[in-house]
């Protein structure tokens, strides 16, 4: 069964699931059914080196740009409504193909336009984010975000990162202000 | 302890008991604008499970009574929800305010505030902005259930088009609004079962501009007509009796008692009076066919006070003029929102509210319902008098009064 974690939760991922090679993170919501702005929430993933920083903007996988280089890490693409049952967006990750300078790759999701449409993640119906095992499709952990992260328009979901010769997860769960922008400037990207 | 702050889409726990919901409007009244706050009882896939589902004017106890509509007067409702003696299917209640007949909207006002209390400690605050709002309907929160826990979100979002679109949100079907005040000419067997019906979310305010609706005449006569009197009880906070006065607000220093009465005359030309006040309590099944159902002397009874007229028996009654006067308590028909809500079976309910208040007269004549030719025709009158000698001459009806006590 998998993990529902409270903000601020710690989990070893290489100890739940040794067996973990392929990961995918996925984001889901409920499309909005009130009148306004529709929610539309990004999952991002940014490939850190040493200093927790990027190489250059590649690393930076996003709607606008997909594919790592390496083929490593692949987002699915933009869903921005949220209709549809399940995984609304997902980000996969090759854990072989991972280049050696990279340590770490942080995960982060954001509310589209946050600001302007005044909307928080407790505003979104059933908004959640996971790591699941792309081999066997078992969950390992989850954050509901409606419900803990509710008045949060950005976060740091979690980081794998490597650890002698593995990968472990850590669950991050740290809520920002400011949204894609925010995270981008603390992991060294500039928004031109 | 502090009281928890709710910002939009914020949630809280709440404890599992007999829980106080107060909404409250900022301002609470616009002209012409009349707000209606509800309360949707759903199950786990957020929709109702039948029309008892919907706690509103037209329906303020349904079901079991779990959650009730305790009082609704001008921009303010309180609802009781007793979480433990709910249904197990129920998973969330989430409370609405929809502007009647989407005359604005929540742009108009300024905000909605949600207070949640248990017996003794208020919960949790939520404060609603409305000033840039396009929609006249609104989803303000909800409490729902998680993980075998209690709780509260405040929601902020809704629709532009009002109480349909909000309805069947939640699964309710809506028989379209009547465009105007036409009777239901159908004349149905008189004991037969209601057939099923979509539930009626309409609902008359006479005003100025429509001061009379005529509701046809019935073979099975209209039924038991029920006259609801409600008032704001949170009105006039004593001016002189500062803090203290207001908290142990059981003096009678600063409140107002409303008593509801009628004039009648009959088909035969008797006439008399039902009240509290001199004991003319009457009687629903018997001669008069007219009962006085309690006094509220205090307003703690947030349901207000109740004539119930015996419609089986129409072709008894000439007219009947309902009033009500302020018993105790300085006249100051602003601060008190009185407000008459008239109930005739398979009718929208007729409200009348008591506006335009004189603030030295201590009574006023509400509405008017006379028998024209079988007709119940009921036309607003809300003019204000002093006493009942003066309301007596200006309609003719020729009693004789002596100060009295109750």
């Amino acid at each position: 069964m998998a993990l529902s974690l409270q903000k601020g939760g710690n989990l070893s991922l290489s100890k739940t699931d040794p067996s973990l090679t392929k990961i995918l993170v996925g984001l889901g919501w409920d499309e909005r059914t009130t009148d306004g702005s529709s929610f539309d929430l990004d999952a991002s993933a940014f490939l850190l080196t040493a200093g927790d920083k990027v190489r250059n903007d590649s690393d930076f996988i996003f709607y606008n740009q997909l594919k790592s280089p390496d083929g490593s890490v692949e987002h699915a693409g933009d869903n921005r409504t949220g209709q549809g049952d399940g995984d609304d967006e997902s980000v996969k990750v090759d854990l072989s193909k991972v280049p050696a300078e990279i340590t770490k790759i942080a995960f982060t999701v954001t509310i589209h336009d946050a600001e302007a449409r005044r909307q928080n993640f407790g505003q979104v119906g059933n908004a959640f984010i996971r790591v699941v095992n792309d081999l066997t499709g078992t969950e390992i952990v989850r954050y509901d975000l409606a419900e803990d992260y509710s008045t949060e328009t950005a976060m740091i979901f979690g980081e794998l990162y490597r650890h002698n010769s593995e990968w472990k997860f850590r669950a991050v769960g740290q809520g920002y202000s400011g949204g894609l922008k925010a995270m981008c400037d603390q992991f060294g990207i500039k928004i031109g | 302890m502090s009281i928890t702050q709710l910002v939009a889409g914020g949630n809280c726990a709440v404890p599992k008991e007999s829980l106080t919901v107060e909404v409250q409007l900022t301002p609470t009244q616009l002209n012409g604008v009349d707000v209606d706050i509800s309360a949707f009882v759903l199950a786990s896939n957020g929709k109702v499970r039948g029309d008892e589902g919907m706690v509103f004017y037209g329906q303020p106890s349904p079901g079991n009574g779990s959650v009730a509509l305790m009082g609704n007067t001008a921009g303010q409702a309180t609802f009781k929800v007793n979480l433990p003696t709910l249904d197990a299917v129920t998973e969330k209640i989430a409370f609405t305010a929809t502007i009647h007949e989407n005359r604005q909207n929540f742009g108009a006002f300024q905000s909605l505030k949600v207070t949640v209390k248990t017996a003794n400690t208020t919960v949790l605050e939520a404060n609603i902005n409305t000033g840039s709002m396009i929609e006249s309907a609104l989803i303000l929160g909800e409490l729902y259930l998680r993980q075998g826990q209690w709780k509260f979100r405040s929601v902020a979002q809704g629709f532009a088009g009002g109480l349909q679109p909000l309805a069947e949100h939640f699964g309710i079907e809506v028989s379209s609004p009547t465009p105007s005040p036409a009777p239901a000419p159908a004349p149905a067997p008189a004991p037969a079962p209601a057939p099923k019906k979509p539930i009626s979310l309409s609902k008359i305010t006479l005003d100025k501009s429509r001061p009379t609706v005529s509701l046809e005449k019935k073979t099975e006569g209209f039924g038991e007509i029920r006259v609801n009197l409600n008032w704001n009880r949170a009105a006039t906070p004593p001016k002189t009796g500062g803090l203290l006065g207001g908290l142990f607000g059981g003096n009678s220093n600063g409140r107002v008692d409303l008593d509801v009465g009628c004039l009648y005359e009959q088909a035969d030309g008797s006439i008399s009076a039902i009240q509290a006040l001199g004991n003319r309590f009457g009687s629903f099944h018997s001669e008069p066919y007219i009962e006085l159902k309690g006094d509220d002397r205090t307003g703690a009874i947030s349901e207000g006070e109740w004539l119930h007229i015996n419609g089986q028996q129409w072709q008894k009654f000439r007219r009947i003029l309902i009033y009500a006067f302020i018993y105790e308590g300085a006249p100051n028909w602003a601060q008190t929102d009185g407000v008459v809500t008239i109930y005739v079976p398979n009718e929208a309910p007729l409200e009348i509210r008591l506006t335009e208040g004189s603030n030295n007269l201590g009574m006023c004549a509400i509405v008017l319902l006379e028998n024209d030719r079988g007709t119940l025709k009921v036309n607003r009158e809300v003019r204000y008098f002093n006493g009942h000698q003066e309301l007596d001459k200006a309609y003719h009806w020729g009693l004789n009064w002596r100060a009295g006590s109750k």
